[in-house]
């Protein structure tokens, strides 16, 4: 399957857009992206691995908070988007 | 002999590097870097004369520490700050970065919120936890002030590489002598924007500075006041008196004369310059005892707010002196602040003010 990064989530990862990975559920899709691409790994998560806020994990076109999170099953040919939220911004 | 000046500005939307020769007449922009960014300080490290680490607190991504090795021609983000395991709070935004004792030269201070310090040993690329006083008995006693809960100030002192002195709001000034080992609060002197309760004299200091070249000379502007501290000093002593306000957040010292400070006063609430003098820089050259607005070349009329690290001095002689508004302005002084020229203008707000003297 497939990592597509979008918008600060791509120019974290110099500029990859798109990551072929084999993994069987979002959280292991993840950990195979940033084995990939390290500089991600404070990106997406805290220090005591908490996903950051204003990060949005999409499998194929359903937000995985809607499916069941990061053990959302994963098969062939699906598409994990990162997308940063349309949010967030202060003062 | 100097080669030149830059001035740093950390903005709402990225790093802004401003260079001007010594004579501090014109000025070149380099970036802006990480645009659309916020950036709370840019620091410079005179040790090496090349590195600048950039306190980067994004929305998206999180915070992060940027290091340019090349004075901001290419950076890269050195490993987050992190606490223990088993931790509760989380590292959420960087305030302020320092560059260590000039005998440590790959040792950098970073100030967080949660407020709480964090040292490197290997010039950025990592940072431990200074569980002396992150986890101080204090802390439960610390509460955050109108922008958060920060450690936003470290003074380095240029003498002695084990004694140090770092301010957070809201609880005050702590001081070390040991190299960090222990810290103890010193806010003796300071007032208090509340009542002091049966747990001690906690309170708000907004910017601290110390002497880049005199042993224990100390400096700030406080929720409550503008004081000074020098070496032996067992309390601070309040100079607020001259000063149209006892409020503001900027606080600058001069480079070589520890009894000439500038701070830029502000309206209590509305944090903008006074309407009764309008907006100057006032500096005392005898530790407090007369001030002096400077404001020649500053537009009538006009009315600023500057933050907390928003300004600072060079060091040339004469000394520069450089402030940065939240409407986007750069002034610059080339004559210890009698007079004011803009550097820039229309820029993002301006939330840090730092200087490299090449």
């Amino acid at each position: 399957m497939t990592v597509k990064l979008h918008g600060a989530f791509s120019e974290f990862a110099g500029g990859a857009r798109s990551v072929a990975v084999d993994a069987g559920d979002v959280a292991s899709a993840l950990a195979a992206l940033v084995a990939r691409h390290p500089s991600l790994a404070e990106r997406l998560r805290d220090e005591h691995g908490k996903m950051r806020e204003h990060v949005n994990i999409f499998a194929n076109d359903e937000d995985m908070r809607y499916l069941d999170g990061e053990r959302t099953a994963l098969r062939d040919g699906d598409i994990v988007h990162i997308v940063p939220a349309v949010s967030g911004g202060e003062w | 002999m100097a080669r030149g000046v830059l001035v740093l500005l950390g903005t709402k939307k990225g790093v802004y590097v401003f260079r001007s020769g010594s004579a501090r007449e014109r000025w070149r922009l380099e970036g802006p870097y990480f645009p659309g960014q916020p950036v709370y300080h840019v620091a410079f490290d005179p040790r090496d004369g090349q590195s600048l680490y950039a306190g980067i607190n994004m929305t998206w991504g999180g915070p992060r520490v940027e290091i340019s090795r090349d004075l901001g021609k290419t950076w890269k983000p050195g490993k987050n700050p992190a606490f223990p395991k088993g931790d509760e709070r989380t590292f959420s935004r960087t305030w302020h970065i320092e560059a260590g004792h000039a005998s440590e030269p790959d040792v950098m201070w970073l100030g967080t919120e949660p407020a709480s310090l964090f040292k490197s040993t290997d010039r950025g690329e990592s940072w431990e936890s200074v569980r002396s006083l992150n986890d101080h008995p204090d802390t439960k006693h610390w509460s955050p002030g109108g922008g958060g809960l920060g450690l936003h100030s470290i003074v380095v002192d240029p003498a002695d590489p084990k004694s140090m002195a770092i301010g957070i709001s809201s609880a005050g000034m702590y001081e070390t002598t040991d190299g960090g080992k222990t810290w103890t609060r010193h806010n003796e002197g300071l007032l208090s924007p509340v009542p002091q309760g049966p747990e001690g004299d906690y309170t708000c200091v907004h910017h601290v500075v110390g002497s880049p070249t005199v042993a224990g000379a100390r400096f700030q502007q406080a929720h409550t006041g503008t004081y000074f501290k020098d070496a032996g000093d067992k309390k601070w002593t309040n100079v607020t008196k001259g000063l149209p306000t006892d409020y503001g957040f900027a606080s600058a010292i001069h480079p070589r004369d520890p009894k000439m400070a500038y701070v830029f006063p502000l309206e209590f609430l509305e944090r903008m310059s006074p309407t009764a003098t309008g907006p100057g820089v006032w500096r005392t050259k005898d530790r407090g005892r007369t001030w002096t607005r400077l404001a020649n070349g500053l537009p009538r009329g006009s009315r600023y707010e500057v933050m907390r690290d928003g300004m600072a001095t060079d060091r040339l002689d004469p000394a520069g002196v450089y402030f940065g508004t939240t409407n986007g302005e750069i002034w610059g002084s080339a004559d210890e602040g009698r007079s004011w020229s803009l550097i820039a203008q229309h820029l993002p707000p301006i939330l840090s003010v730092e200087t490299a003297t090449l």
